[in-house]
């Protein structure tokens, strides 16, 4: 096969960067793989792509060149990328027109987008022929309104939409129409790391992400002081930079664990920061997959993770693997890093069963959940007939979601599942 | 394994290192030249070599080269680890042999080993790949797996303590940051208190009498320093540094006298794996309260708004503790 994965900027860092090269990777063991990249920010990508895969890319932003210095064209709005995807200001009718000549042209056996806007241009621009194959890396109840009512229009001239939980799946199985687009969840892949894992000796626990308010590392720095005041040999390093970084800062100072608790900065790689530490903790309100948790077991530790929409549960065997515990307590944050700090055999037990239960996670078992998946929808041969009759479907729900103005489906999801 | 290893100081005098042209180490570039190609095209992954680092309870660093697809090794292959000036100019170079790892990898792997036992100069050292016939070719981090860095604890029975920690550099290089020191005064957990400081160290390779003391020393002008009493417990040691005798200089580096008369030994954060402290290690202002005699000199600090200590890692890990008139000000001084 060919595989064609379209990417807003393969040359940065994130984690829908990370987990596309991870899945490129795997197929180009056995299929021919390109990665297009949308734009172009640094010479050289942040992540390998991997032995066999091809990135190229369609607009070289390198320099942070204003947007007149790429054309005229590029200072016009885009008509095809939807406003409502976060991404907006970066596209143009340039990015319009180059995106479509590729999706239009491409000799592709399979397409994958990898984020809302491109699968619009996926479903709106590929000729016909090639799998169209839809990435959600997020999640339905996460999106803005706005952006759910454009996808509901243009996913239906899908062939395929995989979402990274089997709960996301739910959603859009739920509260989308989309006949004759198969829907499946594929989790995300974290390959085995190149460090040995943790023997769970040491006395870190590490936690690892965008210093970012989802991420609630104030619950986790708040629940750490009572891990100090029982054991105040055991320390806390938090990996990764972000707008919350004084914040979060004061409150150590304040709190009077400068002494306890680190604030790394941003780390690359991380999987020997991981291999430092013998307990990971994982405090967000969410977390559409939780890349984390998967590399922090395959770093042989076991995750305490707070059980947010949607990750967290799909990956963690509370008790077995590690601890889910509520959303936003303190206490039982605390209560399961004391657990574990404070029993070397079931840390060191449960370390293990992390390791084990990890490896369902690897890029050969996530790769050939895929390539079973493009496979299947190649074999369904030409889908003129059930796209068509899929957008047509798709875009009178569509409106009729606009001419009533509300859906009770779209407001239940707003607040995301809890927990 | 150290015997087979070259050490050449100072950069133009002939040594037994044949290096046809010392790479410029003054000043860092990215490891590949930028080029433009025409948008559209298809660009290759493969990147220069790159090195892992292995660091042992010990001390010592294992670095695996990973050479690029096509690479021949050659007949001599070598790791270069160069110093990088100092003011005056002088620079070290010292030379790891590099032999084949075989593990079966598609690629190929060097390994050369920096011994513990073999001491390397305190500063910052670039690495270099050096193969027949080329010229040396700066090395990019791979995996820094350094473990058993974190909480070290050195080996007794040292007559000196070697310090390595590699690590990437802003411009995605490999360098090694070494320290070398002894005795040495390794700085523990601080506490800030109403008025002081609370200092926990230890000590190794000195004792420490009764008659210690930690001094705080200005770090410009003529200014006398500023001495408090030392606990220990064998090893450990603990000291309160009073703020308001600190008020009227703006930097001070802390020392430790073992014993009346001995020579001071600098205060150093050094055994783990954090090569920069500076940035993690920080540590919470503390409002001075300025001693009656002070309330009215000239040069006080203390007759500017608000006056405030703040202790923190110098750009060499070295402690020291920061006077502002202004909370807020947060300039980075080292």
């Amino acid at each position: 096969m060919h595989i064609s994965f379209l990417i807003h900027n393969g040359y940065a860092i994130g984690g829908t960067v990370r987990t596309t090269y991870n899945l490129a990777r795997s197929l180009a063991e056995q299929h021919d793989v390109e990665v297009v990249s949308v734009f172009r920010s640094r010479d050289r990508p942040v992540f390998d792509p991997g032995p066999g895969v091809r990135l190229r890319y369609l607009v070289d932003t390198r320099g942070g060149a204003a947007a007149e210095s790429l054309g005229a064209e590029h200072t016009r709005p885009a008509q095809v990328f939807p406003a409502a995807d976060g991404k907006y200001p970066m596209y143009s009718a340039l990015t319009d027109r180059l995106i479509g000549e590729h999706l239009g042209g491409t000799d592709a056996d399979v397409v994958v987008g990898t984020r809302p806007g491109l699968n619009t241009h996926l479903a709106r621009q590929t000729r016909r022929g090639p799998v169209r194959l839809g990435q959600e890396h997020l999640t339905l109840a996460t999106h803005s309104r706005r952006l759910k009512l454009v996808l509901r229009g243009v996913y239906p001239r899908l062939d395929g939409l995989t979402t990274v939980t089997e709960a996301d799946a739910a959603d859009y199985r739920k509260l989308f129409r989309l006949p004759g687009v198969r829907i499946e969840a594929v989790p995300n892949s974290v390959p085995a790391p190149d460090v040995i894992p943790s023997d769970g000796t040491s006395k870190w626990v590490v936690a690892a992400g965008r210093l970012a308010p989802a991420k609630r590392y104030d619950l986790l720095i708040r629940s750490f002081a009572k891990v100090v005041a029982e054991r105040p040999d055991w320390r806390l390093r938090i990996y990764g930079g972000g707008r919350e970084r004084p914040k979060l800062r004061k409150l150590i100072d304040q709190l009077g664990l400068y002494n306890h608790i680190f604030l790394m900065g941003p780390t690359h790689p991380i999987e020997p920061e991981w291999a430092k530490g013998s307990i990971a903790a994982v405090t967000s309100s969410l977390e559409s997959f939780g890349m984390t948790i998967v590399e922090a077991m395959r770093c042989g530790l076991p995750v305490v993770a707070t059980d947010c929409p949607h990750g967290p549960g799909e990956i963690i065997r509370s008790g077995v693997d590690g601890r889910l515990v509520p959303m936003g307590d303190e206490d039982a944050v605390a209560g399961a890093l004391l657990g574990l700090i404070n029993d070397d055999e079931l840390r060191r037990r449960m370390g293990q069963a992390a390791l084990a239960d990890a490896e369902r996670f690897d890029p050969s078992h996530v790769g050939a959940h895929y390539e079973s998946l493009m496979r299947d929808l190649m074999s369904r041969g030409s889908r003129g007939l059930h796209r068509t009759r899929g957008s047509l479907l798709g875009g009178a729900y569509a409106v009729k979601d606009a001419i009533k103005g509300t859906t009770a489906g779209f407001g239940a999801l707003q607040g995301g599942r809890t927990a | 394994m150290s015997s087979t290893t070259d050490t050449v100081a100072a950069a133009g005098t002939p040594g037994p290192v044949p290096l046809a042209k010392p790479p410029a180490a003054t000043r860092e570039r990215p490891a590949r030249a930028a080029k433009s190609p025409a948008p559209g095209k298809s660009q290759s992954a493969q990147r220069g070599p790159t090195a892992d680092c292995t660091a042992d309870i010990a001390g010592g660093l294992t670095f695996d080269v990973r050479l690029p697809e096509g690479t021949e090794p050659g007949q001599d292959p070598g790791l270069l680890l160069r110093l990088r000036p100092g003011p005056s100019g002088e620079t070290e170079t010292v030379r790891l042999p590099l032999a084949p790892v075989e593990d079966g990898a598609p690629l190929i792997t060097l390994r050369a080993a920096l011994p513990s036992t073999m001491p390397l100069s305190e500063g910052r050292w670039n690495v270099f790949l050096a193969l027949d016939d080329q010229e040396p070719r700066r090395l990019a981090p791979g995996i820094n797996d350094l473990r058993s860095l974190v909480d070290r604890t050195p080996r007794e029975g040292r007559t000196w303590l070697g310090v390595r920690i590699p690590y990437a550099t802003k411009h995605g290089n490999l360098s090694v940051r070494a320290w070398l020191r002894w005795p040495h005064a390794e700085a523990g957990s601080l506490r800030v208190m109403d008025g002081g400081l609370v200092l926990c160290g230890r000590l190794y390779g000195a004792e420490i009498v009764p008659s210690a003391r930690l001094e705080a020393r200005p770090r410009r002008g003529e200014a006398e320093s500023v001495f408090a009493e030392v606990a220990a417990e064998g090893a450990d040691f603990t000291a309160v540094l009073p703020y308001p005798q600190l008020a009227d200089h703006q930097l001070w580096d802390l020392w430790l006298r073992p014993g009346e008369g001995e020579k001071p030994i600098r205060i150093a954060r050094i055994l783990d794996d954090v090569p920069d402290k500076k940035r993690i290690f920080t540590y919470p202002a503390q409002r001075i309260e300025p001693l009656p005699e002070q309330r009215s000199g000239p040069n006080s600090a203390t007759t500017g708004p608000v006056a405030t200590a703040t202790p923190y890692y110098t750009l060499n890990n070295d402690l020291a503790v920061r006077i502002d008139r202004e909370p807020e000000a947060g300039d980075l001084v080292d």
